[in-house]
């Protein structure tokens, strides 16, 4: 989906060293919507594609708006939306109660806590790339050109370019269908490596290089 | 090196904040989520993972050719004989800086970061001013944070989009041989790993 969310290369932002940029949070708040979105997942009381794609379909005035946690409540109220856990209406409804004064319900399970740690314990790594894969290392290829109207990880910036393949990372299911519930099998990752004249044209700066890791589906032979 | 913790000036709760509170309380009165559950989150987050991790990696991989090695090879088991691991991290790639080479790290798309080795990342990291420059600037985002690098160190940037998490492992200052490994990480800050930074002997590490 080629949203405000792929900004690799964008202009007009500012700076980056900035007041305030150091800290991880702001408010209290933000933890704790971290812990929720977290806590969706693992209980399962979220439907639809993850966090992650559900908050790429932000209204994009609202995106660049919001703090990295509005986002995440974005996506958390979103998926439990999705999944009928949460009717529409329910949370301002809640926000009324609690703005008259009302205590705030309280709700504890330790096992649940056992739960979400366990979960952020366990890691879930790519499979295996097979043996002989359609591109090896040190081959050119090229980024697709393509526009996909859904999640992708293959940013703006890089379709089109050439660059050299570097690794086979593995094997995993390409997001841009996987997100969607489609059941598609894993297919190679590469570690592909691109001059910054493919990707960007003559800069002041003195050459460098990007790397990016590319499911098989995202290239073609240069 | 800044952790996360609130301004302690009081303010009026924003209608996100309030947002926010609401639906934890909507998931609480359900039954649905709760309150320990998310206090066991937010504190492993705040008390047991962060680059405090990473820069333990860090420190053994320059007192130990052979983990430094087994690191650079194959991480995942390198980070876990420390005992750490972890969403985030499934999949964890590490670059060492040379002389000739330095690495930084952003994810354009999102902002992926391995926490199980630096925690949950900090506001710059995650703004749109770091998402767009860090590939097609690096050098201007490099000076921002103090950083001047000799004309020929070519800069790599990996762009953490996919599913690999990477880890810079920085190069050892002069000035600290016969450290221990414990003090030695404490001189690795979360932005020498992230390769917005190196790390230095300062004065107040010396003190």
């Amino acid at each position: 989906m080629d949203g405000v969310h792929d900004m690799g290369g964008m202009h007009g932002f500012g700076p980056v060293v900035a007041p305030d940029g150091d800290a991880v949070y702001h408010g209290r708040w933000e933890p704790r919507v971290f812990a929720i979105q977290m806590l969706v997942g693992v209980e399962g009381l979220g439907a639809g594609p993850g966090g992650r794609p559900t908050r790429e379909e932000m209204d994009p005035a609202h995106y660049l708006a919001a703090s990295y946690y509005e986002r995440w409540l974005y996506s958390a109220e979103q998926r439990l939306l999705r999944k009928g856990t949460i009717a529409p209406g329910d949370v301002e409804a809640m926000m009324e109660r609690l703005a008259a004064g009302e205590p705030a319900p309280a709700h504890r399970d330790a096992a649940m806590a056992e739960r979400g740690l366990a979960a952020l314990r366990t890691e879930h790594p790519m499979k295996p790339a097979p043996p002989e894969t359609r591109f090896a290392v040190g081959e050119r290829v090229r980024a697709k050109r393509m526009h996909p109207p859904g999640h992708t990880r293959c940013p703006r910036y890089v379709r089109g370019a050439t660059g050299t393949v570097e690794a086979v990372r593995g094997a995993d299911r390409l997001p841009d269908r996987a997100v969607y519930g489609e059941n598609v099998e894993p297919e190679p990752v590469y570690s592909v490596v691109f001059a910054s004249a493919a990707l960007w044209g003559p800069s002041e700066e003195p050459s460098w290089t990007v790397r990016l890791d590319m499911w098989e589906s995202y290239l073609e032979p240069a | 090196m800044t952790e996360a913790h609130d301004h302690h000036h009081p303010r009026p709760a924003s209608e996100v904040e309030l947002r926010a509170r609401a639906l934890e309380a909507l998931l609480a009165e359900r039954g649905l989520v709760s309150a320990d559950a998310i206090d066991a989150v937010v504190e492993l987050y705040e008390n047991d993972v962060g680059p405090q991790n990473g820069a333990k990696v860090v420190a053994r991989a320059w007192v130990d050719d052979g983990y430094r090695e087994r690191l650079l090879r194959d991480a995942n088991p390198a980070i876990a004989e420390l005992g750490f691991g972890g969403t985030e991290g499934d999949n964890m790639v590490v670059v060492a800086n040379t002389p000739a080479v330095h690495n930084m790290i952003v994810c354009t798309l999102c902002s992926c970061y391995p926490w199980p080795v630096l925690g949950l990342p900090p506001t710059w990291y995650k703004s749109p001013p770091y998402r767009a420059r860090a590939v097609s600037e690096p050098r201007a985002v490099l000076r921002e944070f103090g950083l001047e690098l000799a004309e020929d160190v070519e800069i790599r940037v990996w762009d953490s989009s996919a599913e690999v998490r990477y880890l810079v492992l920085p190069m050892r200052p002069t000035g600290t041989d016969g450290w221990s490994e414990e003090r030695l990480a404490g001189i690795v800050t979360r932005d020498s790993m992230i390769g917005t930074a190196v790390p230095v002997v300062s004065d107040r590490v010396l003190a």
